[in-house]
C-alpha cells in the first residue's frame, strides 16, 4: 500500500465535475483507491462518495492506493489532482 | 380568478399562457418477493436496466452537458454496490433495492451544508427515477411533445424533464418544490423563461388549459384571470420587454441623481447564490442578507461553523458592504426542528430580536459567525424588530462580549464593524432620534412598517387593498426616520419592497434616502429612475 498527502486546489473543492473526472480516472486503476480525510475513508471510485465527502478548496487529503499497480496508479492520480482535474 | 403570491423569484419575466399540468407518475416500487434461486435473475435485471439508462443518457448528453455528470452517477460504484447488495443479501426485488439505495444516497446530499450540494440530491433522485421507469416499463408524459405556448406547472421538475422542454413553447415554469439554485431555475435563467419555484399548493387549483398569468418579478400568479387582469398582464409583458432593453443601457453608469447626490444601490438576498447571480449588475453591496434560510432549510440550529462558511462566502463574493440581518424568525416563519408555541398574534409575538435576546446561546452563535466572517470583507450587522433603546443596547453588548471572546481566542474580525437596525416598528419611528445616537445605520423595512403603522395584516386578502406603503402615515414615518438618522450623520437605507418600486423612488429621493436595497431584478429599473 502506498499513499501521498496533497492539497485540493480547485476553487469550489471537489464539486460534480472535478469529482467525476477523478472517479473516472480511479475506475481505470486496478488498485483500490481511497482518500483519507481525518477519520473518514472515502472510496475514490465513486463520484457520489467523493461529492458527499464535501472536500473543499485548501483541504489536505491523503491519497491511498493498494494493489499490484499501486505505484503507477498513485502517480497517475496525484498528477491528475495537481493538474487541477480539468479546471 | 385565483391569485397566488410568491416570495422568491427563480427567474424573472412575465408570461401568459394556458397551463400544462405535469403530473408525476407513480413510481412506488412493486413488492413482489424474490426467491433464493431468482436472485441472479434480479441482478441481471438491474444490469440490463442500467445499460439501457446509460444508453439514454449517452444520447441526451450529446445535446446537454448536464447529463455527462448524470452518466457518472448512473454508473456509480456506491449506487451499484448498494442495489446489488440489497438484492443479494436483503432478498429485495430490483425495484425496492433501487428505491432504498437511491433514497439513502439522496438523503446524504440533502443534509449537506452547502446549498449547491444539497440541490444535487435532485440529480441522484433523477437517476433513481430513470431506473424505476425502465423497470416498470411505463410511459411518462412527454414534455418534448409540447408544441404550443404553455406554462408548465409541476410538483418538481428534474433535469431529465427540463432538457426536453422547448423554450420556444414553454413560456413559464411554476413548481411547488425546488429552490433558487435548483436545476429548474438555472435552466430557466439560461433561457430567460420566467419561473417561480416553491409555490405551495398550486397544483390543486389547476387543470390543463386554464389560463395562467405569472409575473416572476413581483412574484404573482393569477389563474383564470378576469379580462381586465389579463389585459394588465399583456400590457406589463410588452412594457417589460421594451423596458428591459432600455434600462440595461444604464447599468455601467454611476448612480447619481440629477442634483448630484450619489445613491447606493444594493440588493436583498436570501443566500449566496443570489449574490453570485447579481454580481454583473453594478451594485454597491448587499443591503439585506436574510439569514433565515440557514435556520429554515436545516435539520438543526445551524452551528457557528456552518454559518461562518456562508457569511464568509458572502463577504468574499461581494467586497462592498454586506449587511447581515440577525435571525428574523417567528411571525409567519417557523422551524422544522423547534416547536414554537401557537400564538394569537404571531406578528406581535415572539419573533426576531425578541427570540435572539431570550435565547442568548443562539444569538451568540450567530454573532460569532458574523464577526469571524467580517475579517474577509465589509460586513455590517443589522438587528430586526427593535422597539426600545435598551434592546439595542443589549444586542450591542452581546456583540461586544463576542468580540472579547474572539480577541481572547486570537480569531480575526473587523474591529470597526458597524451595528445598525431595521426601522420597522412604530416605536422605533417615535424613538428614531434616541436610536440614531446608538445605531451606526438605519434600514427601513417598509413591509412590516406599513403593516404596523396602518394596523393592516399584509397576509389578509380581505384587507389587501388597505395595505399601502404610499399611505401618508407611512410616508411621514419614513420622513421622520431619515430626518433623525441624518441629524446624527447616520446613513439611512431602505430594504423593504418600496425601495424597489420605481414609483416610490422620486418621493424617497426627495426625503433624502441614501441607500436603496431591493431584489436584484429591480436594480436596473431603479437605477434608471434615479439617474433620470
Amino acid at each position: 500500500m502506498v499513499s501521498q498527502k496533497l492539497t485540493i486546489k480547485n476553487e469550489s473543492g471537489l464539486h460534480a465535475r472535478p469529482a467525476g473526472i477523478l472517479a473516472q480516472a480511479a475506475m481505470k486503476c486496478n488498485s483500490e483507491v481511497w482518500i483519507l480525510l481525518g477519520e473518514k475513508k472515502v472510496q475514490v471510485k465513486s463520484i457520489l462518495n467523493l461529492m458527499a465527502a464535501g472536500i473543499k478548496c485548501g483541504t489536505e487529503i491523503e491519497l491511498q492506493c493498494e494493489g499490484e499497480s499501486e505505484q503507477e496508479d498513485l502517480k497517475t492520480l496525484v498528477d491528475l489532482i495537481e493538474s487541477g482535474l480539468g479546471e | 380568478m385565483i391569485k397566488i403570491k410568491v416570495e422568491k423569484t427563480a427567474s424573472r419575466g412575465i408570461a401568459i399562457a394556458p397551463a400544462y399540468v405535469y403530473r408525476e407518475v407513480d413510481l412506488t416500487p412493486d413488492h413482489y418477493p424474490v426467491a433464493e434461486e431468482k436472485i441472479p435473475q434480479e441482478e441481471k435485471k438491474f444490469t440490463d436496466i442500467k445499460q439501457a439508462v446509460l444508453a439514454d443518457l449517452e444520447q441526451l448528453s450529446q445535446e446537454n452537458p448536464i447529463f455527462a455528470a448524470h452518466i457518472a452517477i448512473a454508473d456509480d460504484y456506491t449506487l451499484q454496490e448498494g442495489i446489488i447488495g440489497r438484492i443479494k443479501s436483503g432478498k429485495k426485488n430490483v425495484q425496492q433495492a433501487i428505491c432504498e439505495t437511491v433514497e439513502e444516497v439522496a438523503e446524504i446530499f440533502g443534509q449537506m451544508e452547502d446549498e449547491y450540494m444539497r440541490e444535487r440530491k435532485a440529480d441522484v433522485l433523477d437517476i433513481g427515477k430513470r431506473f424505476l421507469i425502465k423497470c416498470k416499463n411505463i410511459t411518462v408524459q412527454d414534455l418534448a411533445a409540447i408544441c404550443e405556448p404553455v406554462i408548465v406547472v409541476a410538483k418538481d421538475l428534474f433535469p431529465s424533464d427540463t432538457v426536453k422542454m422547448n423554450p420556444e413553447f414553454v413560456k413559464g415554469i411554476i413548481t411547488e418544490e425546488g429552490g433558487v439554485t435548483s436545476h429548474v431555475s438555472i435552466m430557466a435563467k439560461n433561457y430567460g423563461i420566467p419561473a417561480l419555484t416553491g409555490v405551495a399548493n398550486v397544483l390543486g387549483n389547476l387543470e390543463d388549459g386554464k389560463t395562467v398569468c405569472m409575473d416572476a418579478e413581483d412574484g404573482t400568479i393569477v389563474i383564470e384571470p378576469e379580462e381586465a387582469v389579463l389585459e394588465d398582464y399583456r400590457k406589463r409583458q410588452e412594457e417589460d420587454r421594451k423596458e428591459q432593453e432600455e434600462v440595461k443601457k444604464y447599468r455601467s453608469m454611476e448612480t447619481v441623481t440629477p442634483a448630484g447626490k450619489r445613491i447606493y444601490l444594493c440588493i436583498n438576498v436570501g443566500n449566496t447564490e443570489e449574490i453570485r447571480l447579481a454580481l454583473d449588475k453594478n451594485i454597491d453591496g448587499i443591503g439585506l442578507f436574510r439569514t433565515e434560510f440557514l435556520y429554515m432549510e436545516n435539520s438543526h440550529f445551524p452551528t457557528e461553523e456552518e454559518q461562518f462558511a456562508v457569511y464568509k462566502e458572502a463577504a468574499k463574493l461581494c467586497p462592498q458592504e454586506v449587511t447581515i440581518r440577525t435571525l428574523d424568525i417567528g411571525g409567519d416563519k417557523s422551524l422544522p426542528y423547534y416547536e414554537f408555541e401557537p400564538e394569537e398574534n404571531p406578528f406581535l409575538g415572539w419573533r426576531a430580536i425578541r427570540i435572539s435576546l431570550d435565547m442568548p446561546d443562539l444569538f451568540r452563535t450567530q454573532l460569532r459567525a458574523i464577526l469571524r466572517a467580517s475579517a474577509f470583507g465589509h460586513i455590517r450587522i443589522m438587528f430586526p424588530m427593535m422597539i426600545s433603546v435598551e434592546e439595542l443596547q443589549s444586542a450591542k453588548e452581546m456583540v461586544e462580549t463576542c468580540k472579547e471572546e474572539l480577541r481572547r481566542e486570537q480569531i480575526a474580525f473587523d474591529e470597526n464593524i458597524e451595528t445598525g437596525m431595521m426601522m420597522e416598528t412604530p416605536a422605533s419611528v417615535l424613538l428614531a432620534e434616541e436610536f440614531a445616537k446608538e445605531a451606526d445605520f438605519f434600514s427601513i423595512g417598509t413591509n412590516d412598517l406599513t403593516q404596523y403603522i396602518l394596523a393592516v395584516d399584509r397576509g389578509n386578502k380581505k384587507i389587501a387593498s388597505r395595505y399601502d406603503s404610499f399611505h401618508p402615515a407611512v410616508m411621514k414615518a419614513i420622513a421622520e426616520i431619515i430626518r433623525a438618522g441624518h441629524k446624527y450623520n447616520r446613513k439611512v437605507g431602505m430594504c423593504g419592497e418600496l425601495a424597489g418600486d420605481v414609483n416610490a423612488v422620486p418621493k424617497l429621493l426627495e426625503l433624502g434616502l441614501d441607500e436603496f436595497s431591493m431584489s436584484a431584478g429591480n436594480v436596473d429599473y431603479v437605477r434608471k429612475t434615479i439617474i433620470g
